[in-house]
């Protein structure tokens, strides 16, 4: 049976999630072009990602964990405890906040050779480990500050990381740029990043090639928790203050950003651009929700119940993505299928 | 994997694109002259501030003015500077905040400033050089007046009484504290303050207290809680101990949480501002900021139903607290 070559293309494309991604983040600027207060003025658009460049990073590195068929719950307390720490280095210890950064990172990624430590060798879920590390770094955190103290004033310079501009850009978007660029290379382009698919595919079947499972799963574990680290920085150089809050819930958006990319939940299949689409489509989503001022709905300004419409809208976002991509997917195939037996029940009459 | 080389390049005409249209000159704001003020909550559940919007929505009526009312729904921290820096790009004329992280929010409320957009604060304040005004619901002095006068009048001027208080270190409660010692030592020479305790603003441990000081003291007339769980919690004390009505119960606190004791006549006074008029005057003066009406070093303000108003310093006034009774409670639900 020969394969069908005549398949339109469009359905291909049309099947691929990218591209539904892509079609639903069109609608939303459409929509909030349309509705929205100044949603596509330079500022707004400076603003979507300003406030959004943590969730960002987040979902970046949890998508390598989750290839691996894992999930890491503790980001968004590691956040925490990494702000908190770089708050008592600079303001106690009078250590320079750059200097602190690298210091908030290396505490990141400490903490993420702990999880992997627990899941890789110690052989438990990872779901139950970091549901564990998740409430002792938050613990850890409320602890140093006694749950009150907060850290700020720190240097303007410091600060612009989190307020200024660099080329007409938020500064701290470079930075997202670099990380994905290093992460895109990293899962892409690498035999680390490939050998994760395989492990969260088969992890038997991975180590039976001869690759090192819990090295290569332990990594990318190490990975989240340093970038964590990192957007903590970026958040605390936003806000001007460190407190033992900050981050909480950017877990399960950033989950939530990656299986909207089309990341498989179970492992083994997945990408760095899916990511990223779900990513934009949440950060619109929620900034556009808050622009709109004229109209009503549960009697109330719109703009007034923003946040709770986000809510409702990203969970909602995320299950007909998800029912949209198998939908079409299975009609891609069933095409392909029927046209397969139109080739092979009418060859062609011969002349 | 492959579809990467394919979308990447999209993502990324897809943001210059945006931010190329982003790049046309920022239109009005397209209400006509309509003043737009963005109100900003503690937080948004709460029912204190709940009942805030209500009086600014009246005074936002009043002034044909449009109100925004967003606040953050949790406890991430980011969210106060997130719904500033929204409005600002929004293109609101004036911002009124009650601040949850004074050093965090001032942050946002300077790129306010700089964005030439008019800043006050209200029930809890902002760096000073991150706002206008603030609108002060009540100093210090005016609740420590008000909680001396209201305890003379309720024991005639007469007797011994003690105060709970949330820790002995907590900066504000020990300035109430303060006030209320002068208030007494000035006015009321026949009455006797014999201790203050803390209640760790529990209402348990203030419950504990107080029971402690009720077999301590035989002859107390009267217990003053100056943080808002004492209040119920002496209350609770005073009723189990039989002597509803002999020791007068009265405190800082929110009049929900009194209802059942004050109409079962155990607490007899709960003082507290009209919350409501905050969020009127509030509205009030961010519309004057903005329209110029109010300039800094006035002395006086017009607070529309409120009357005149006193300003002093950068603080506008609420003036007196309200004392909440038996006869008028039932008027307030937060």
């Amino acid at each position: 049976m020969s394969q069908p070559t005549n398949q339109p293309k469009w359905t291909a494309l049309l099947a691929k999630h990218e591209t539904v991604l892509l079609a639903v983040i069109l609608v939303e600027i459409l929509l909030f072009q349309n509705l929205g207060r100044n949603f596509l003025a330079g500022s707004n658009v400076s603003n979507i990602f300003r406030h959004s460049v943590e969730i960002g990073l987040l979902a970046l590195v949890m998508t390598p964990v989750i290839l691996t068929g894992g999930i890491d719950l503790s980001l968004g307390s590691m956040m925490g405890l990494c702000a908190v720490v770089f708050g008592l280095l600079v303001k106690q210890y009078d250590v320079s906040p750059w200097l602190a950064a690298v210091a908030a990172i290396s505490l990141g990624a400490f903490g993420g050779m702990g999880n992997a430590f627990l899941i890789t060798r110690m052989n438990l879920p990872p779901l139950i480990v970091t549901l564990g590390t998740f409430s002792l770094f938050r613990g850890l955190a409320e602890a140093l500050t006694k749950g009150s103290e907060a850290y700020s004033g720190f240097p303007q310079g410091f600060l612009n990381l989190g307020n200024a501009n660099v080329l007409g850009l938020p500064a701290q978007l470079w930075v997202f740029f670099l990380v994905t660029l290093l992460v895109w290379l990293l899962v892409h382009r690498t035999v680390w990043g490939r050998s994760l698919q395989a492990i969260g595919f088969a992890p038997q079947g991975a180590r039976y090639a001869g690759i090192s499972v819990e090295r290569n799963t332990g990594m990318a574990y190490i990975l989240a928790g340093a970038i964590a680290g990192l957007a903590a920085v970026i958040l605390v150089a936003r806000l001007g203050e460190a407190r033992a809050n900050v981050g909480i819930g950017y877990e399960l958006l950033a989950i939530t950003a990656v299986v909207l990319g089309g990341t498989s939940i179970f492992g083994g299949s997945g990408s760095i651009s899916g990511t990223l689409l779900g990513f934009v489509a949440i950060a619109i989503l929620n900034n556009g929700l808050s622009r709109i001022t004229a109209h009503q709905i549960f009697d109330q300004p719109v703009s007034s119940v923003s946040r709770e419409l986000s809510g409702m809208l990203t969970g909602m976002l995320l299950l007909l993505a998800l029912a949209a991509g198998v939908l079409l997917k299975s009609l891609a195939t069933r095409r392909a299928r029927r046209q397969s037996l139109v080739t092979t029940t009418n060859p062609t009459p011969s002349t | 994997m492959k579809t990467i080389t394919r979308v990447l390049p999209l993502f990324l005409t897809c943001i210059a694109a945006v931010s190329m249209v982003g790049c046309k000159p920022k239109t009005a704001t397209g209400e006509g002259e309509k003043l737009t003020i963005g109100l900003l909550p503690k937080s948004k559940g709460n029912q204190y501030f709940v009942t805030c919007e209500k009086g600014a929505r009246l005074a936002a009526d009043e002034l044909g003015a449009e109100l925004l009312f967003d606040g953050p729904t949790n406890t991430d921290p980011a969210k106060q500077n997130e719904i500033v820096e929204n409005w600002i790009s929004l293109g609101v004329d004036v911002i009124a905040a009650a601040c949850e992280n004074k050093d965090g929010i001032s942050t946002a409320l300077k790129k306010a400033q700089q964005a030439g957009i008019k800043v006050v604060t209200y029930d809890a304040d902002a760096q000073p050089d991150a706002r206008s005004f603030f609108v002060n619901q009540a100093t210090a002095q005016g609740i420590g007046d008000e909680l001396m006068n209201t305890a003379a009048k309720l024991t005639g001027g007469k007797g011994e009484f003690a105060i709970i208080t949330a820790t002995l270190t907590a900066a504000n409660t020990n300035e109430w504290i303060k006030y209320i010692k002068e208030r007494q030592a000035a006015m009321y020479p026949e009455m006797t303050l014999v201790e203050v305790k803390p209640c760790d603003d529990q209402k348990d441990k203030a419950q504990q207290e107080t029971t402690n000081l009720l077999s301590a003291y035989p002859n107390l007339k009267a217990v003053i809680a100056v943080c808002s769980p004492g209040v119920p919690g002496a209350a609770e004390a005073v009723k189990q101990a039989g002597k509803a009505g002999q020791v007068k119960v009265l405190g800082l606190g929110l009049p929900s949480e009194n209802k059942a004791y004050v109409k079962e006549g155990v607490t007899q006074a709960v003082v507290l501002w009209k919350v409501e008029d905050l969020g009127y005057l509030t509205v009030q003066v961010a519309a004057a900021l903005a329209e110029g009406k109010l300039q800094p070093g006035a002395t006086e303000f017009d607070g529309g139903k409120l009357g005149k108003l006193e300003i002093k310093g950068d603080n506008v006034l609420l003036g007196k607290p309200f004392v909440f009774t038996k006869e008028n409670i039932d008027q307030f639900d937060f």
